[in-house]
C-alpha cells in the first residue's frame, strides 16, 4: 500500500537526522534560533518517519513471529570463506528501542532549545549524530554495523558532556569515555571470538548475527575445564562492555558524574536509550549465543541485579543534588531490569524488556525536568530548592507524574514492568532453581520487593522537599543578569504563597515560572505513553515475546538443566542441548524429570 | 427490560467518577466556584447507580428461609473489560499446590504439572459485598462531596480538591469491584496516591507535605505485603482472579475465590505456605487500615483537608484492609492460626488506639485515633472466622462509615466556624452557637460509643457476640461455634510446601493460638476497648460543645436569632451533617432487627465457602453481651462527665491521675520514635555509608586504575577549537557513506 519499501523508509529515518545535522551546520552562521528550528524539524520528521515505520512494522507478517523487518543488506566482503555483509533491519526486539530512539532525540533537542547558548551549532550537529547512531545500533542486523553505531553513540555524548556540560565537565566526559571505550573494546574482542568460532566450524566468515545465533546454537561454546572455560570468557568480554553501558553495580561510577555533568539534552539521551544498548546487547548476544555461560553466571546477575537494586536505592537516599539522585535512581531502575532478564524466567525477561522503554520514559522525563528546574532556579541542590509547586503547577505535576511512574505506581507504566519482573523472578526462586538455591534466591526477590519501599522513600523525599513547602529561594550565584529576572527583592517565604497554585499567578511575573511551549512539547509523548503502556501494557508486550522467547530458550534451558542436576547430584550438565534449541521443543518440559536424558543429547565432537 | 445491563451499571459507577474528574481538571479554571459541578455530578450518578446495583443484587440472593441462611446460593456477576496482560507458557505451578489439584479442574488442565498460560484481564465483579461496599463509598462520597463546597469554599485549590475527590472515588470503586488480586493491589495503591495527594493537599504546609509522605511510605511497607502475597497466591493457586474462568477451548480454570474451588473443602492452601500468604494480606490490610504496628501515618493524615479525612481517612478508603479480609475469607478459615492473628491485631490496635485517643487534646486526632480503634474491633471480628464474624466487621464498618463521617464532618464544622482551631482547649461550649453541629455531633457520638439504639450499638454487639462464642462455644451451646473453636475445621489443606506434602492437617506453629482461652482474652480486651471508647468519645463532646461558650481569636460568628452571635456553618456543610445522623441513629437497628445485612452478605461468594458457611449461627440478641457492652460505656460517659461535663475546657484535665501513663498514652507508645531510631536512622546511616563507599571505595577504585585522564584530557582541549567541526562532519559522512551504499544495494 505504501510507495516505498520499509527497507527504503527504514533507510530514511537514519538518514533524515545526518542530512539534518548538515543542514543545521550549513545554517550555522544565521544564528542560534535558525540552527535550533532545523534540529527541531528534523527530529519531528525523523520521529514522524520512525512512528509510521514502526506502525508499518506492528501491522506486516513479520510482527507476528517477531522476525526481521525492512531489511536491507550490502555486500561488502563476499567471496570464499568471506560472506561478510552490512545489514539493516528491525525486530520484535528493536522495535520499540528503535521508535523510543526517535522520541527521545526530539525530546533532547527541545530541551536544549533555551539551554545551550554557547556554540549551538557543534551541539546539534552532534545531538543529531547521536540521534542517527541510536537509530543505527537498533537497526543493525550484523556485528560490524552494530559495533560501528555503538561507538558512534560514545563519540557525540563525549563531546556533548565534555563541551556543554557543567564545571566538571571534562573529569566527567573523559570517565565516561575510557569507562565505556574500555568496556566495549573488551566486547568487541568477544564478538570477534565469536565470529572466529563460528567461521571455524562452518566454514564462512559471517558478521550476520542471525546467522552467528544459528551457529553458535549449533556449535556452542566449550564450558568445560578441557575446553579453557572459552564460552565463560567470551561471556565476560561481552559482559565488560554491556555491563557498563548498563550499568551494573559496580561499574556504574561514571554514570552519575556523566548525568550531573551533561547538558540536559545529553541526559536524555543517555537514561533514555544508551543505558539500554547494554541490555539489548545482552538479548542480542550474550544470551541467544553463549546460553551456557549465561546460565552459569545467572545466579550472579540476579543477585548483581538485586545489589544493584537496593544499592542504587541506599545511594540516592542521601544525595543532595537533585540530578544525581535521579541518576542513582536509574541504577536503581537498570538492577530491577538486570535481575529480571538474568530470571530466566519468561515472565521476568517480558518484565524486564518493557522495563527499558519504562525507564526510557521516566528517566529521560525526570532528568529533562531537572534541567528546567536547572534553568529557573540556576540550582539543583535539594536543600536549597523549595515550593516550586506555587510557582509552577505543571512542572509539578508532570514532575510528579514521572516519580510516580518512576515508583511503579499503579495505572502508570513502571508498575507494569517491576511487577512483571518481579512476579518472574519469585516464580523462578519458588519453583525455578534447586532446593539449594531456594532460599537465597527467596531472599533475593524479597529484598528487590523491599526496593520497592525505599525507591518511593528517596523519590517522595526530594519531591517533599524541592516542591512542596514553603518557597525557598536559592542562593543567587551571579543570577544578576540571567533571562528569568528573579529580581533582587527577597521574598518572605510565607506571604509569598499563602494558598495554593493559583494564587501564584498573581504573584507577578518574576516568580512565575511554569513550563514553555517547547519544554510541554517536549514532555508530552513521554506523558502520554506513561499512562499508555500503563492501561493496555498488552500492546507493548506483546511484538518482542516472540523473539524473547526464542533469545533466551537456549538459556533458560541449561540453567533449568543445571539447577535439575544440583538437585539430582547429578555432574554439571555440559552445553548443548541441541535437540531442545534446534527443534524448539518447549524449555518448560525439560523441567520434567522424565525427559532429562532423552534431552542431553551431546553433539560436541 | 429496555434499561441498562447490570454489567454496563457496574461499569458506569467508577466510570461516573473517573469522567467527573477528568472534566474537573480540563474545565476547572473555567468554572471557577462552580468546580465541584462535574465532580458531584458524577459521584450522584454513581452513587444512584451503586443503590439500583444493591437492589438488583438483593434481588437474586434467595430469601432466608427460617433462621438458618445456610442454603444460600453466591450470587456474582462479573464483567471482563479488557485483556491487561497475557502470557503464553508463563510458568509452571509447582508440585502439590492446589493449582496442580485434579479435582478442582473439569478437564485435566491442571493435573499434570504442566505449562500454563497467564493472563490478567481488567474484570469487575457485583456481589453481596461489593454493591454493599459500592454504595457506602458512594453515597459517604456524595455527602463529603456537597459539604465540601461550602468546607473548601475560599481555597485557591478548590477544582483540584474536588478533582482529587471524584478521583478517589473512582479508584475506591474500582478496588471493591476488582475481581482480580492484581487489580485489587492496582488501585489499592492508587487510593494511596489519592490519599497522598489529599493529605499533602495544603502543600506548602511543611508538615502537611511530610505527612503525606510519611502516609505513603507506611503504605508502601503494606504494599510490599500485598505484592509478596500476590506473587505467592499465583504461584499457588495458578491465577489471580477472583472468578472462574472459561477459556475459549472450554477448559474452566477455577478462580481463587470462584464457585469450583469454593464448593470444594480442601481448595485452600493452608500449612506454611497458606498461613504466609493470609500473613501478607493482613499485612497489606495493616497498612491500609492503619492497624499496629502500620498505624502511625493516620493521625499524622490529619493534615489534610477536614472533609478528605472523614471520606478516605474514616469512612472508605482505610476500611479496605477489612474489605480485603473478608474477600480472602476462605484463604483465611484454612489457617486458623492467621485468623488468630488478625484478631489478634485487631484487638490490640483498638485497645492501645483508644488508650492514646483518651489523652489528645486535638479533636480530629481523638476522631483519628478513635477510626484506628474501630478499625481493631473490624479486625477482631474478622479473625473469629466465622459467618457472624466477618458479617458483622461489614456491619461495623457500614455503622462506622456512617457516625464517623458524622463525626469527621462535625469536627471539619466546628474547625471551619473557629477559624481553623481545632485543639479542644481552646474553645468551648459551643452547643449554644452550633446547634446544628452540636445536635448532630452527639448523635454521631453517641453511636461511636455504643449507646442504645444508635447505631454503633448494634454493630458492637454483633462483634462482642462473634467474640464471645469464640471464648466460651459451650455458653453459646451453639454445635457450630464448638466445633469452631475444637479446631477441625483445618481441613486437610494442601501444603504447598514439598517436605509436608504428605500431611493431612499441616501445623503450623501459629495455630496454636487458636484457642479458648486467647479468645477469651480478646473478648475482654474489646470490652474494656468500649469503654474507653464511650469516655474519649464523650470527653470530647463535652471539652467542645459544654462548658462556658469560649471561642478562640479569629474566628468570625454572624449574626443568630437569639441574640448569640451565630458561628454556625452554611448549609451547604449542616445538610450532609443532619442526613448522616440519620444514619447514625437508625441503621443500626434497622439492619440488626431484619438481620437484611448479615443475610444479604452471606451470599458473597466468599462467604459461602463451607468453612466458612458451616460456621452460621442462628440470629440472636445477646442480651447478657448487650449489658456488659451498655454498662463499659455507661462507665466511660460517666467518668467522662465527671471530668469535663460543664467544666473549662482548657481546665486541668482528668487524665493527670494517669500520671506517668498519660506520658505514655500522650506520646502516642513512642511508636514513632522506636521507628526513627530503630529503622529509619540506621537506613539512613546505612544509605551514608553506602554513599561513601560508592565515592571513595569504587570510583576510588575506579580513578587509581584509570591513569589515562590527563592524556585524554588533551583531546578535550583540542577538540575546542575546530577539530570537533571537523571530527563531527567526518562522523556525518562516514555514516551517511554506509547508508547511501545500503541503499544503492537495495535498488540493485
Amino acid at each position: 500500500m505504501n510507495g516505498f519499501s520499509p527497507a527504503t523508509h527504514l533507510l530514511l529515518v537514519i538518514a533524515t537526522p545526518l542530512i539534518g545535522a548538515v543542514v543545521a551546520w550549513v545554517l550555522g552562521g544565521r544564528g542560534r534560533s535558525a540552527v535550533r528550528q532545523s534540529a527541531a524539524v528534523t527530529a519531528v520528521i525523523t520521529l514522524v518517519n520512525a512512528g509510521w515505520l514502526v506502525l508499518r512494522y506492528l501491522q506486516s507478517p513479520e510482527a507476528a513471529t517477531g522476525g526481521g523487518y525492512a531489511v536491507s543488506s550490502a555486500p561488502w566482503l563476499v567471496g570464499g570463506v568471506f560472506d561478510v555483509r552490512l545489514s539493516l533491519g528491525l525486530d520484535g526486539l528493536s522495535i520499540w528501542l528503535f521508535g523510543l530512539s526517535a522520541l527521545l532525540s526530539l525530546t533532547a533537542v527541545l530541551v536544549s532549545w533555551d539551554a545551550i547558548k554557547e556554540k549551538p551549532v557543534g551541539f546539534y550537529v552532534l545531538l543529531l549524530l547521536l540521534e542517527a547512531a541510536m537509530l543505527g545500533v537498533f537497526a543493525a542486523r550484523d556485528v560490524i554495523l552494530f559495533y560501528v553505531f555503538f561507538e558512534f553513540t560514545l563519540v557525540p555524548l563525549f563531546f556533548l558532556i565534555g563541551i556543554w556540560g557543567h564545571d566538571e565537565r571534562r573529569r566527567a566526559a573523559v570517565k565516561f569515555f575510557i569507562y565505556t571505550l574500555t568496556g566495549s573494546v573488551l566486547a568487541f574482542l568477544g564478538l570477534l571470538t565469536i565470529v572466529l568460532w563460528n567461521a571455524s566450524h562452518t566454514g564462512v566468515i559471517t558478521f550476520d548475527i542471525a546467522s552467528l545465533t544459528a551457529g553458535m546454537a549449533a556449535h556452542p561454546m566449550p564450558m568445560s575445564r578441557e575446553g579453557g572455560w572459552l564460552q565463560m570468557i567470551v561471556f565476560l568480554a561481552l559482559f565488560a562492555g554491556f555491563a557498563v553501558k548498563v550499568p551494573i553495580v559496580p561499574f556504574h561510577t561514571w554514570l552519575p558524574l556523566a548525568h550531573v555533568e551533561a547538558p540536559t539534552g545529553g541526559s536524555v539521551d543517555l537514561a533514555g536509550v544508551l543505558l539500554k544498548i547494554g541490555i539489548y546487547g545482552f538479548l542480542r548476544f550474550s544470551l541467544p549465543m553463549l546460553p551456557d555461560a549465561t546460565a552459569a553466571a545467572a545466579p550472579w546477575l540476579f543477585g548483581l541485579g538485586v545489589v544493584g537494586i537496593l544499592y542504587g536505592a541506599l545511594v540516592a537516599l542521601v544525595q543532595t543534588d537533585l540530578k544525581r539522585l535521579i541518576a542513582y535512581s536509574s541504577v536503581s531502575h537498570m538492577g530491577y531490569i538486570v535481575m529480571g532478564l538474568f530470571a530466566l524466567e519468561p515472565v521476568a525477561v517480558e518484565g524486564a524488556n518493557l522495563q527499558l522503554i519504562n525507564h526510557g520514559l521516566s528517566a529521560a522525563g525526570l532528568f529533562a525536568l531537572v534541567g528546567m528546574i536547572y534553568e529557573r532556579f540556576h540550582t539543583r541542590s535539594i536543600a536549597n530548592l523549595g515550593g516550586i509547586a506555587t510557582k509552577a503547577p505543571w512542572l509539578t505535576v508532570l514532575f510528579m507524574l514521572f516519580t510516580f511512574s518512576s515508583i511503579g505506581l499503579p495505572g502508570l507504566n513502571g508498575f507494569v514492568g517491576e511487577f512483571l519482573i518481579l512476579a518472574g523472578s519469585f516464580q523462578r526462586a519458588w519453583a525455578g532453581v534447586a532446593e539449594s538455591f531456594r532460599v537465597p534466591y527467596l531472599i533475593m526477590a524479597v529484598s528487590a520487593v523491599g526496593g520497592v519501599v525505599l525507591g518511593a522513600w528517596y523519590m517522595l523525599w526530594a519531591v517533599e522537599r524541592v516542591f512542596f513547602g514553603g518557597s525557598r529561594e536559592p542562593p543567587r550565584q551571579g543570577a544578576a543578569g540571567h533571562d528569568h529576572g528573579h529580581g533582587g527583592h527577597s521574598h518572605d517565604a510565607h506571604d509569598h504563597h499563602a494558598g495554593g497554585h493559583h494564587s501564584a499567578g498573581q504573584e507577578g511575573h518574576a516568580d512565575r515560572c511554569d513550563l514553555e511551549w517547547y519544554e510541554i512539547a517536549a514532555l508530552a509523548p513521554l506523558a502520554v505513553f506513561v499512562l499508555w503502556i500503563g492501561l493496555a501494557p498488552a500492546t507493548f508486550l506483546a511484538p518482542p515475546a516472540a523473539v524473547l522467547r526464542a533469545s533466551t530458550r537456549g538459556a533458560t534451558t541449561a540453567f533449568n538443566a543445571s539447577m535439575r542436576a544440583i538437585d539430582t547430584g547429578d555432574s554439571p550438565p555440559q552445553p548443548a542441548h541441541v535437540t531442545d534449541r534446534v527443534v524448539g521443543h518447549d524449555h518448560r518440559a525439560s523441567r520434567q524429570p522424565r525427559l532429562l536424558t532423552s534431552e542431553l543429547t551431546l553433539d560436541r565432537p | 427490560m429496555q434499561e441498562f445491563s447490570p454489567s454496563t451499571l457496574l461499569v458506569l459507577v467508577p466510570l461516573l467518577p473517573l469522567v467527573g474528574a477528568i472534566l474537573t481538571v480540563m474545565l476547572g479554571r473555567t468554572l471557577g466556584a462552580k468546580a465541584h459541578l462535574p465532580a458531584i455530578a458524577g459521584i450522584a450518578a454513581a452513587a444512584a447507580v451503586a443503590v439500583m446495583l444493591l437492589a438488583a443484587t438483593a434481588r437474586d440472593v434467595s430469601p432466608a428461609h427460617g433462621p438458618h441462611a445456610e442454603a444460600v446460593r453466591p450470587v456474582e456477576m462479573i464483567s471482563t473489560l479488557w485483556k491487561w496482560a497475557s502470557f503464553d507458557a508463563a510458568y509452571t505451578p509447582p508440585e502439590g499446590s492446589p493449582a496442580t489439584d485434579a479435582r478442582l479442574t473439569p478437564r485435566d488442565l491442571a493435573a499434570s504439572q504442566d505449562v500454563r498460560s497467564f493472563s490478567i484481564p481488567v474484570a469487575l465483579r457485583l456481589d453481596p459485598l461489593t454493591a454493599t461496599m459500592l454504595t457506602i463509598i458512594t453515597c459517604v462520597g456524595l455527602l463529603v462531596a456537597i459539604y465540601s463546597t461550602g468546607y473548601m469554599h475560599d481555597d485557591p485549590g478548590y477544582p483540584r480538591f474536588f478533582a482529587l475527590v471524584a478521583m478517589f472515588v473512582f479508584s475506591m470503586s474500582m478496588l471493591v469491584a476488582a475481581s482480580n488480586f492484581l487489580l485489587v493491589y492496582v488501585f489499592w495503591e492508587a487510593v494511596g496516591a489519592c490519599s497522598y495527594l489529599l493529605i499533602g493537599f495544603w502543600f506548602t504546609k511543611p508538615e502537611a507535605a511530610r505527612a503525606a509522605k510519611k502516609a505513603f511510605l507506611v503504605n508502601r511497607v503494606g504494599d510490599f505485603g500485598l505484592a509478596i502475597a500476590v506473587f505467592l497466591l499465583w504461584m499457588s493457586y495458578g491465577t489471580l482472579d477472583f472468578h472462574d474462568t472459561i477459556s475459549p477451548d472450554g477448559v474452566i480454570m477455577p478462580g481463587i475465590l470462584g464457585q469450583t474451588r469454593l464448593a470444594d473443602a480442601a481448595g485452600y492452601a493452608g500449612g506454611a505456605v497458606g498461613t504466609a500468604i493470609c500473613l501478607l494480606l493482613l499485612l497489606a490490610a495493616c497498612g491500609k487500615s492503619a492497624q499496629l504496628p502500620l498505624h502511625v501515618w493516620l493521625p499524622d493524615a490529619m493534615e489534610g483537608p477536614t472533609p478528605a479525612s472523614a471520606l478516605i481517612h474514616a469512612a472508605t478508603m482505610v476500611t479496605a484492609g477489612i474489605y480485603l479480609i473478608t474477600r480472602s475469607a476462605p484463604l483465611f478459615a484454612a489457617c486458623p492460626g492467621a485468623l488468630t492473628m488478625v484478631s489478634i491485631v485487631g484487638a490490640t490496635t483498638a485497645l492501645v488506639a483508644a488508650l492514646i485517643g483518651t489523652v489528645q487534646n486535638d479533636l480530629k486526632r481523638v476522631l483519628a485515633y478513635s477510626t484506628i480503634s474501630q478499625l481493631g474491633y473490624m479486625f477482631a471480628s474478622l479473625g473469629t472466622g466465622t459467618l457472624l464474624g466477618f458479617t458483622a466487621a461489614i456491619f461495623h464498618l457500614l455503622t462506622h462509615a456512617c457516625f464517623k463521617a458524622l463525626l469527621f464532618l462535625g469536627a471539619g464544622s466546628v474547625m471551619h466556624a473557629m477559624g481553623g482551631v481545632i485543639d479542644m482547649r481552646r474553645f468551648g461550649g459551643l452547643r449554644r452557637v452550633m446547634p446544628i453541629t452540636a445536635a448532630t455531633f452527639f448523635v454521631g457520638a453517641a453511636a461511636l460509643a455504643g449507646v442504645a439504639p444508635f447505631a454503633g450499638f448494634f454493630s458492637k454487639d454483633e462483634i462482642l457476640a462473634a467474640l464471645h462464642a469464640k471464648g466460651w462455644p459451650a455458653a453459646h451451646g451453639d454445635h457450630h461455634a464448638m466445633a469452631v473453636a475444637g479446631g477441625p475445621f483445618h481441613l486437610a489443606a494442601f501444603s504447598t510446601d514439598a517436605t509436608h506434602a504428605t500431611a493431612t492437617a499441616p501445623a503450623v506453629g501459629l495455630d496454636a493460638l487458636d484457642r479458648p482461652e486467647t479468645w477469651q482474652i480478646l473478648f475482654w480486651m474489646s470490652l474494656v476497648t468500649a469503654g474507653l471508647t464511650a469516655f474519649y468519645t464523650f470527653r470530647a463532646v463535652f471539652m467542645t460543645f459544654t462548658g462556658p461558650t469560649r471561642v478562640p481569636e479569629g474566628a468570625h460568628g454572624h449574626g443568630g436569632h437569639d441574640g448569640h452571635e451565630s458561628y454556625e456553618s452554611p448549609a451547604s456543610m449542616t445538610w450532609p451533617l443532619m442526613i448522616l445522623a440519620v444514619p447514625s441513629a437508625l441503621v443500626g437497628w434497622l439492619l440488626f432487627s431484619t438481620n437484611w445485612l448479615a443475610h444479604f452478605l452471606s451470599a458473597t461468594p466468599s462467604l459461602t465457602a463451607p468453612t466458612v458457611a458451616a460456621t452460621a449461627t442462628p440470629h440472636v440478641f445477646h442480651m447478657d453481651l448487650a449489658i456488659q457492652g451498655t454498662l463499659a460505656a455507661a462507665i466511660g460517659i460517666v467518668i467522662a462527665a465527671i471530668g469535663h461535663l460543664g467544666r473549662r475546657s482548657d481546665g486541668p484535665q482528668l487524665e493527670r491521675f494517669l500520671g506517668p501513663l498519660q506520658t505514655l498514652f500522650a506520646n502516642k507508645f513512642y511508636f514513632d520514635q522506636i521507628y526513627s531510631v530503630f529503622i529509619v536512622r540506621p537506613l539512613e546511616a546505612l544509605a551514608l555509608v553506602a554513599a561513601l563507599f560508592d565515592r571513595y571505595v569504587i570510583d576510588g577504585t575506579v580513578d587509581a586504575i584509570a591513569g589515562l585522564p590527563v592524556a585524554l584530557g588533551g583531546i578535550v582541549r583540542r577538540s575546542q577549537s575546530g577539530l570537533l567541526q571537523r571530527y563531527a562532519l567526518a562522523g556525518v559522512m562516514g555514516v551517511l557513506a554506509i547508508v547511501v551504499l545500503l541503499a544503492w544495494q537495495l535498488r540493485g
